[in-house]
């Protein structure tokens, strides 16, 4: 048995965009020999400049982007083994997506309810208890029958994460969710995630709330150019980060959100 | 015949040419969803989907119609000899090739996210296609289902080549050879009746596509 709920061993992840020039195309690594390891309870938090490749790599955790290279496990099984059930797998990872995606054709309560009936196969009844149990959970049941487009971003988001933890996952990954919502609408996502926090939900979380993050993450993991470069608790990167990069990153994310 | 006389021969055949177009529409359907999502999600074999679309939208109704009728009909007359199959089948699959068409355009529209979105709760790809990306294909082809249907009420026409069928343009056919031996009347009374037949189907799948897409916020 393993100590870890998920683990990545040298995830090596790139892949091809368009250059400047037409027909050329890049490289972008997004992640060069990346290993991390979460235990049960745990709140890790990457952050690091944009396109640095922690969202891919975040999708790499979930196996919605393959890895090139290196290991994915959950608990003791192998994701990146041939042959492995990864639907079966990803029923166990709870994911929260920046630009959030819920399901536009469905209600609130039928954005959390799907994979419920649908993937643990619980019957009618115990399925609408368990999505409404979660739905009250982020504190917003009085939408459960509002569609996404009627829904404000925090709303939405906030349902985002319902539909993530409906299933009792072992790990949530979140991947920036405040990031794409208006500035005043944050403060409701990041109390939900307060209060997962408090629960003990084990969550590893791609986010530049640095108050939040100070607050409620154990370990705070400094992520640029498709490496980690800096790990540590959120006290070593606010006094005092011992890489340059990471130090001069704090100056000026510090500084943008006093501003 | 007086001019209500003849409309009232006429009318007779809308039964048979509404059948046989919503069943080939039906057909089509079936045809044409799996093979768009063949199409977008199983790239290997894009190609047989591409194959069986040049093929029957580049081959004339009017011909695949006789040539299974006569061609195969002798040979197997279950169920090529049985003229009401023949008319439903060969429009079905020429509709599938558009419908295919159609469901491709939608496809990309709804958007590859819905679908991760899908994955990552631990559906499996042919569950989130259909639990989640076949319901909003169908808002976002509407416009484009509309104008399919209303293109099968008027090549149902052609099934007056293999005959026996007494629908609407076999009937004015008939009326043009019976006294008063009138050859407009007839034809423009089948006009109204197939505008008639097209107009209100097209302009209410029209509608609910609308309203779907103002729900789900398009």
């Amino acid at each position: 048995m393993t100590e870890f709920v998920m683990e990545a061993k040298n995830v090596y992840k790139s892949y091809n965009i368009k250059g400047e020039k037409k027909g050329e195309t890049k490289l972008v690594e997004a992640a060069k020999d990346v290993s991390l390891q979460i235990r049960k309870g745990d709140i890790k938090l990457i952050f690091g400049p944009s396109g640095s490749g922690k969202s891919t790599f975040l999708r790499c955790m979930a196996m919605l982007d393959k890895p090139d290279k290196g290991q994915i496990y959950l608990g003791d099984e192998c994701l990146t083994e041939p042959g492995v059930d990864l639907n079966k797998a990803r029923a166990r990872i709870g994911f929260v997506f920046q630009h959030i995606y819920l399901f536009r054709h469905l209600t609130a309560l039928g954005n959390v309810e799907l994979a419920l009936r649908q993937v643990l196969k619980l019957p009618k009844e115990e399925a609408r208890k368990r999505a409404l149990e979660a739905l009250t959970e982020v504190k917003i049941c009085d939408c459960a029958n509002k569609y996404p487009s009627q829904l404000s971003g925090g709303q939405a988001q906030r349902v985002g994460i319902a539909r993530a933890i409906a299933r009792n996952p072992d790990i949530i990954l979140l991947d920036e969710p405040t990031s794409a919502l208006d500035p005043e609408l944050t403060g409701e996502v990041i109390d939900t995630l307060r209060d997962l926090a408090r629960e003990g939900t084990t969550m590893l979380i791609v986010s530049h709330e640095m108050p939040f993050a100070k607050e409620v993450a154990e370990e705070m993991i400094f992520y640029d150019e498709g490496k980690i470069v800096e790990t540590g608790p959120p006290s070593l990167f606010f006094n005092a980060p011992n890489t340059d990069r990471a130090k001069q990153f704090m100056t000026r994310i510090i500084n943008k959100t006093t501003r | 015949m007086d001019v209500w006389q003849q409309l009232i021969f006429l009318l007779e055949g809308v039964p048979l040419t509404l059948s046989i177009s919503i069943l080939s529409f039906l057909a089509g359907i079936a045809i044409g969803l799996p093979l768009a999502f063949l199409r977008v999600y199983e790239k290997e074999i894009s190609f047989v989907v591409d194959g069986y679309e040049k093929l029957f939208r580049g081959i004339p109704e009017i011909v695949l119609m006789l040539l299974f009728y006569f061609g195969l009909g002798p040979f197997f007359p279950v169920p090529f000899g049985n003229a009401f199959f023949v008319a439903a089948f060969v429009l079905g699959i020429r509709s599938g090739a558009n419908q295919s068409q159609i469901y491709r355009g939608a496809i990309r529209g709804v958007g590859d996210e819905q679908m991760i979105a899908g994955v990552s709760v631990g559906l499996s790809k042919w569950r989130a296609i259909w639990y989640i990306m076949v319901p909003q294909v169908f808002t976002f082809s509407t416009p484009g289902l509309g104008s399919e249907y209303a293109l099968l009420i008027k090549d149902s026409a052609y099934v007056y080549v293999i005959g026996g069928l007494a629908e609407i343009m076999t009937l004015s056919l008939r009326l043009k050879s019976i006294p008063p031996y009138d050859v407009v009347t007839p034809f423009v009374l089948a006009a109204i009746i197939y505008i008639a037949l097209t107009f209100p189907i097209a302009f209410l799948l029209d509608r609910w596509g609308n309203k779907r897409k103002k729900k789900i916020g398009l």
